[in-house]
């Protein structure tokens, strides 16, 4: 109790400090600006929008205030991609795959305005929840995130998948993890990951680095969206919305259980080092579907819905920075870059930090994410305009977009070839109600699998039995097979007759 | 706000390749950039994202870092760098591993296509976890003897400095461990913490935080000195067994590097600021504060450092067989 008020009382200082400086007001809405725009446009990261900044920044400026700008752009992007993924079913980056779920037909259904009001809302109230947690929970979390080792990660990885597979279906639950499976076989090309040992490469040195996430990303979202909207594009029709983004009070208390859930479960993942804001997203929208009473209209246009994954994912910030602080392991790709900047002016993240240091990012993520809540309230209501502009205009402008960011990654032409050939196959995917989404996360994850699975059983020499003798991995091991169970219609069968007889 | 975005518009030009003007001014009258084959976060990413800065104190213009990572070894950023003019305007962020692109069949060249500078490198060392049984290098090389092949070792990946010193400690100790690949430092040393392998082989710079966090126990440097970290003297592995100089050290070179075909008067400009940036104190600061050991080479003496780290690693990969390339083809001589 000692530890929570002392932690309280410090954190408490550092807010005061910097609400009284001015620099930080000049440092946080330019920052958060720019990372909502890298968010907004598909294809670019929040990754991306950290390592540019420390970049610029590095040593040119105190740490203090670099410090402002980086976290600034972090939360910043990570609420950003709820942009395109609400207004255009895109994600514009692969933390919110899950918030297009439910966001876009709920934008098709002209509530926009309300989908990106609540999200901005929800984002906020997870910054702070993951915050909260750096700042009291980050030993109990430490506890877990040391003892994940290759089996559980592997499993964690597997029932990503699976769970995508699950809930993206539209009919058949199997067609869900075919596109799972597709996706984790593109995530095999490459050199293997333990033994550099080339697959599926065709002697074609561009294949040997795998391929990448975001071009991947871009065609399997953007292409079919665009071929779709172009092909069925009626000249002058513009969908209908209401203007009201800011949320009502009840509407936020009615859905705060939801986001509080979400909140806490994105914190966790994101304190599991090296598993980011993408899963975070995707395992919050699974747990939402099975506990929500509302789970049966999931990916239909839910709030619930919406709010699971993007609640989550911006939670997950403030889980990410336990591991990096605390340890000097980053919990997600962008934290990595944050590190760099820490390391750059000479404070190693890790046991011997500074704890100032901890209080002072506590405090800027609460500020940050206050200045996104406004900001985005503003930039929500210029963003929806977009839905205005007709689609014959618009969807080559998209194009343009997803290209740049397809490039950005730095794989060079053969990226554009990849996101094309990528969006053509998902296009007739689309058409045969084949779910995407489970590809994507097949690509992003897969390399996860491949790598944690091989490894545990090079470990054990092959022993299977690995998977099941910790605790974490049997759990995790029960979880999926009860996944899977749950899709045979003779174990459902067993199930519906148990439940008939227990009534 | 408009040097923000400035700065961005900048990185996206040179992103897509806009650098392709010729010097007509004395060099350098436009921005440099420098692109990293490493990504964001990691030693050689920080080290370059630090030294530039420095080096921009000694030179009219500034200097741009953006990483270009993947390929075999760093080479989609080394291919790309060579792909640009020689004009000095591009450089490349590297460390000793991209010696090994060539012989993994990343691109075709010999490490003597670049005109490398040394900025430094950590020492390796060799660590258990916290709550290990072995308390001294000693007792895990026993262990190690008497069961051979079993004891699980991270060591980063495949071909890696680290990895190459775990070789060099089981031949010149004469024990064999069961070698664990992973892809990063970060990553073998949270294999450590969690208890799925019982040693780790990496940097001191890298373990640095870990051992002074009690997560891990250092027990001997691979290098002839011992060090002082977090109260603790770590001893040298070389005190305590004889022989290691004939495989040891291995020592990282993590720096930058311009086209050897770029003209004497680029790698004298370079190089005058890349020594005043080396003389500052700011280098030396950073260097004592990240346990990094200080090089400073550049040139032909770097030149030679960095043929010797080739011929060495690209032997070493043939004899475990990931090497695609015969090294020999590609005019490396044996070590």
């Amino acid at each position: 109790m000692d530890f929570v008020l002392s932690q309280l009382a410090g954190f408490g200082g550092a807010f005061a400090a910097l609400v009284v400086d001015p620099l930080t007001y000049l440092y946080l809405v330019t920052s958060v600006f720019l990372g909502i725009m890298f968010g907004a446009l598909p294809g670019l990261t929040a990754t991306l929008a950290v390592t540019i900044l420390t970049g610029f920044f590095g040593n040119k400026i105190p740490l203090d205030y670099s410090l402002i700008a980086l976290l600034g752009a972090y939360v910043g992007a990570i609420y950003g991609g709820s942009y395109p993924s609400i207004l255009l079913n895109i994600p514009g980056t692969a933390a919110s795959a899950a918030t297009a779920m439910d966001g876009h037909p709920l934008a098709k259904a002209g509530r926009g305005g309300e989908a990106l009001g609540l999200t901005t809302t929800a984002s906020f109230i997870g910054t702070l929840i993951g915050t909260f947690a750096l700042l009291i929970f980050v030993w109990v979390l430490l506890l877990i995130s040391k003892n994940i080792a290759s089996p559980e990660k592997a499993l964690l990885a597997l029932f990503g998948i699976l769970l995508s597979g699950t809930l993206m279906s539209e009919d058949l639950v199997i067609k869900g993890w075919i596109a799972g499976l597709i996706g984790l076989a593109m995530a095999m090309v490459g050199l293997d990951p333990l033994l550099s040992e080339p697959r599926y490469t065709f002697g074609w040195s561009y294949m040997m680095s795998g391929f990448q996430v975001v071009p991947v990303l871009m065609g399997a979202f953007a292409v079919p969206q665009v071929i779709d909207g172009l092909r069925h594009a009626e000249v002058g029709k513009l969908t209908q919305f209401t203007d009201r983004i800011v949320p009502s009070l009840a509407s936020i208390r009615r859905y705060l259980p939801t986001i509080t859930r979400s909140g806490v479960i994105g914190t966790g993942v994101g304190a599991l080092p090296g598993v980011g804001e993408d899963v975070a997203g995707w395992v919050s929208y699974g747990v939402g579907k099975t506990v929500s009473k509302d789970g049966g209209k999931f990916g239909k246009g839910s709030i619930e819905g919406l709010l699971s994954a993007e609640t989550a994912n911006n939670a997950c910030i403030g889980g990410a920075l336990i591991p990096l602080l605390v340890l000097g392991i980053p919990g997600s790709p962008p934290a990595a870059a944050l590190m760099g900047a820490f390391m750059i002016n000479n404070v190693i993240p890790g046991p011997t930090i500074d704890p100032a240091i901890i209080l002072r990012v506590v405090a800027i993520l609460v500020m940050a994410s206050l200045t996104m809540f406004l900001m985005g309230l503003f930039t929500a209501r210029v963003f929806i305009r977009i839905l205005r502009i007709p689609q014959t205009v618009f969807l080559p402008v998209v194009l343009v977009l997803t290209t740049i960011g397809s490039f950005s990654v730095g794989g060079g032409i053969n990226d554009l070839y990849l996101m094309l050939g990528v969006g053509f196959v998902a296009y007739f995917m689309n058409m045969l109600a084949f779910p995407i989404a489970p590809l994507v996360i097949g690509v992003i994850l897969g390399g996860l699998f491949d790598e944690t699975f091989r490894r545990s059983l090079f470990l054990s020499d092959g022993d299977l039995t690995v998977f099941a003798s910790r605790p974490g991995a049997a759990i995790l091991l029960a979880l999926n097979a009860a996944l899977i169970l749950s899709q045979i219609p003779a174990v459902q069968r067993a199930f519906g007759r148990l439940r008939g007889r227990a009534a | 706000m408009k040097t923000l975005l400035g700065t961005f518009a900048g990185a996206a030009m040179v992103i897509a390749g806009a650098a392709t003007m010729t010097a007509a001014q004395e060099y350098p009258y436009r921005d440099i950039t420098t692109a990293v084959v490493w990504g964001a976060g990691g030693g050689t990413d920080t080290i370059n994202r630090m030294i530039m800065a420095e080096m921009e104190k000694h030179l009219p213009v500034s200097i741009n870092v953006i990483n270009q990572t993947g390929g075999v070894a760093g080479s989609n950023g080394m291919v790309y760098v060579m792909n640009q003019p020689d004009d000095g305007y591009t450089l490349v962020g590297l460390s000793e591993s991209n010696v090994t692109a060539a012989v993994q069949g990343g691109w075709d060249k010999k490490f003597d296509f670049w005109y490398p500078f040394i900025v430094g490198g950590s020492p390796d060392l060799i660590s258990v976890p916290a709550n290990s049984s072995y308390a001294t290098l000693e007792e895990l090389v026993d262990a190690a003897k008497a069961a051979p092949g079993t004891i699980p070792a991270a060591a980063s990946g495949a071909g890696s400095i680290h990895h190459l010193n775990l070789l060099a400690i089981e031949n010149g100790a004469g024990a064999e461990f069961k070698f664990v690949p992973y892809k990063g430092s970060a990553p073998g040393q949270e294999a450590a913490i969690a208890g799925e392998v019982a040693l780790v082989v990496t940097s001191l710079a890298e373990q640095a935080p870990l051992i002074e966090g009690g997560e891990l126990k250092p027990l001997a440097m691979l290098t002839p000195q011992s060090a002082e970290i977090a109260g603790i003297t770590v001893p040298s592995a070389f005190d305590i067994y004889d022989g290691l100089d004939a495989y040891l050290p291995l020592k990282q070179a993590i720096g930058f590097a311009v086209h050897n075909s770029a003209s004497d008067e680029v790698k004298a400009k370079l190089t005058e600021a890349f020594d005043a940036a080396m003389a500052g104190e700011a280098v030396a600061e950073w260097a004592a504060a990240n346990h990094y050991d200080i090089g400073g080479q550049s040139g032909e003496e770097a030149q030679a450092l960095f043929s010797n780290l080739e011929s060495n690693f690209a032997y070493t990969l043939q004899d475990l067989g990931v090497a695609t390339v015969d090294p020999a083809s590609l005019g490396i001589e044996k070590p």
